[in-house]
């Protein structure tokens, strides 16, 4: 636990290591949407910016704010092109999840890990879901979004949860860990 | 990892959550009022991917093709038999095609229709996928700048594949037929059958017919129906197949997955002009075509109310005839 403890980051790097967990949501937003497909559109692009949302809302949600949530939201719904503010919601309303259940998440371990993220990743599946459903419902003619696929991206999201929290965890570690309660 | 977890320091930030639950709900009823929200900062994001996605077309690509052929190594021989035959029924009917359009052309200039509107075709290269639970998308490497606009239908070489419906400056993006958002009128032939292709995220779109009465047949081919007037009419899009439970579907002709090239259609119907004398179906059928109108001033307005009933304007009737020949030479 040598991470945890005050380490003497110079003050002009703690500003910039603080913004880590937003910058990791973003980039993994960024990398999940480039729009390239390598198995013929088969497989759907996992979320990946829920990870780093997941992982430190439970570590250091004072890094991974409400705010940060929404702004990666956005990066996501701005770069995946669906309908403007599914994402955003449905990571807001995950972060809200996951912060009011944080003491029953952060004490699961190896593969009840998993699983609770996988818990958080169906309830941002299922509140995009329903979402993008109740703007069909409202829009006239409109036919409602087919449930396999959106399945398929939780199944990805969850497939890449372990190699995605062990990036994050060896940055929180390295990087993110070290100035805790210096920002 | 549990321990480091359980000495986390809780949230002091309960307000600025339900402040920005109600900011992420104001977004998502925003973008429904206006679907284009967005829109800007997704072209200008893909504009600026353009570059690397262009560097990396080549090697996914070929990766991508090689994923798909591992499935068919072991059907080579019997497939490259099937292709063969096809490709000789296919010569057959390109040749029956070609003379069935000089009868159509021959037919179209003796019945004085209208002709078909013309089109600007923009080739582009498709430079991104994406698959996503809400949006089945491709990228184009043409944009504003090469005159695509939104709505504007993407063929590749069997046909169509999508709509433009978010241009940036060098690129644009592919609402796919098969997607969510996608609706297309057709007119399925023989019978000119109207009805509306439906995306639903799967492969084959759903048609819904206008008229319950009238039956469908697998087989049958789905072309565009032109009606709005966003896309030229006859577009091959697909054949009807049966759905299993009562209701049918098109399986597309185009494979998106596949297309490499494409061709943007620009489609903008011209005003209808009046044909040039010598295509009315008189002067086809050999008759003497009528003399043009006297110019309409108020001094000479008069002049043909009078004119058939004397004799005398047998000498300006003259000059037609060569001009009858002339246009009959021609």
């Amino acid at each position: 636990m040598a991470s945890l403890e005050r380490t003497t980051v110079p003050p002009r790097f703690r500003y910039l290591i603080a913004t880590i967990p937003a910058l990791c949501g973003l980039l993994g937003a960024f990398i999940a949407n480039i729009p390239i497909s390598v198995m013929g559109g088969l497989v759907p692009a996992p979320l990946l910016a829920l990870v780093p949302v997941y992982f430190w809302c439970l570590v250091r949600p004072d890094l991974m704010t409400p705010a940060v949530a929404l702004m990666i939201g956005m990066a996501e719904d701005v770069l995946s092109g669906g309908p403007p503010g599914i994402w955003t919601l449905a990571f807001v309303l995950t972060y809200a999840l996951v912060a009011r259940q944080r003491d029953s998440f952060a004490g699961l371990a190896s593969f009840a890990a998993v699983l609770g993220f996988a818990t958080a990743a169906a309830f941002a599946c299922a509140v995009a879901y329903f979402s993008v459903a109740g703007l069909a419902f409202l829009t006239p003619g409109a036919s409602l979004p087919p449930v396999p696929p959106i399945l398929g991206e939780l199944a990805m999201t969850v497939l890449f949860y372990p190699p995605g929290t062990l990036a994050v965890g060896w940055l929180h570690h390295k990087l993110v860990g070290a100035s805790r309660g210096d920002v | 990892m549990a321990n480091a977890w359980k000495i986390a320091r809780k949230s002091n930030a309960q307000l600025p959550l339900v402040i920005v639950i109600a900011l992420a709900v104001v977004l998502v009823l925003l973008g429904k009022a206006q679907i284009g929200l967005f829109d800007g900062a997704r072209a200008h994001a893909t504009d600026l991917m353009a570059p690397m996605l262009e560097k990396m077309r080549a090697p996914v690509a070929g990766f991508d093709r090689w994923i798909g052929s591992i499935g068919e190594i072991f059907s080579v021989y019997e497939q490259n038999l099937k292709l063969k035959e096809e490709n000789a029924r296919l010569r057959q009917w390109r040749n029956v095609a070609i003379t069935l359009q000089g009868r159509v052309n021959r037919y179209q200039a003796l019945l004085h229709a209208v002709p078909d509107p013309q089109m600007n075709r923009v080739l582009a290269r498709v430079i991104g996928r994406a698959s996503r639970p809400f949006l089945q998308t491709m990228i184009l490497d043409a944009g504003r700048g090469h005159k695509v606009l939104p709505g504007q239908a993407v063929m590749d070489a069997r046909g169509m594949i999508g709509r433009i419906y978010l241009t940036g400056q060098r690129t644009s993006w592919v609402i796919l037929l098969t997607d969510l958002n996608s609706r297309i009128p057709v007119t399925i032939a023989p019978r000119n059958v109207q009805a509306m292709m439906t995306g639903d995220n799967s492969a084959t779109p759903v048609l819904n017919l206008m008229s319950h009465t009238v039956t469908l047949h697998a087989g049958e081919q789905v072309t565009s129906s032109g009606d709005g007037g966003l896309l030229p009419a006859g577009l091959p899009l697909g054949t009807v197949v049966s759905d299993g439970a009562g209701g049918w579907r098109v399986s597309l002709l185009a494979d998106a997955a596949a297309s490499q090239d494409v061709e943007i259609l620009n489609f903008s119907k011209p005003p209808e002009a009046p044909p040039p004398t010598a295509q009315l179906p008189a002067e086809a059928a050999g008759l003497k075509p009528q003399a043009p109108p006297p110019p309409q001033t108020a001094a000479a307005a008069p002049t043909p109310v009078v004119a058939p009933s004397k004799p005398k304007p047998a000498a300006p009737a003259a000059p037609a005839a060569p001009a009858s020949d002339e246009d009959e030479d021609r």
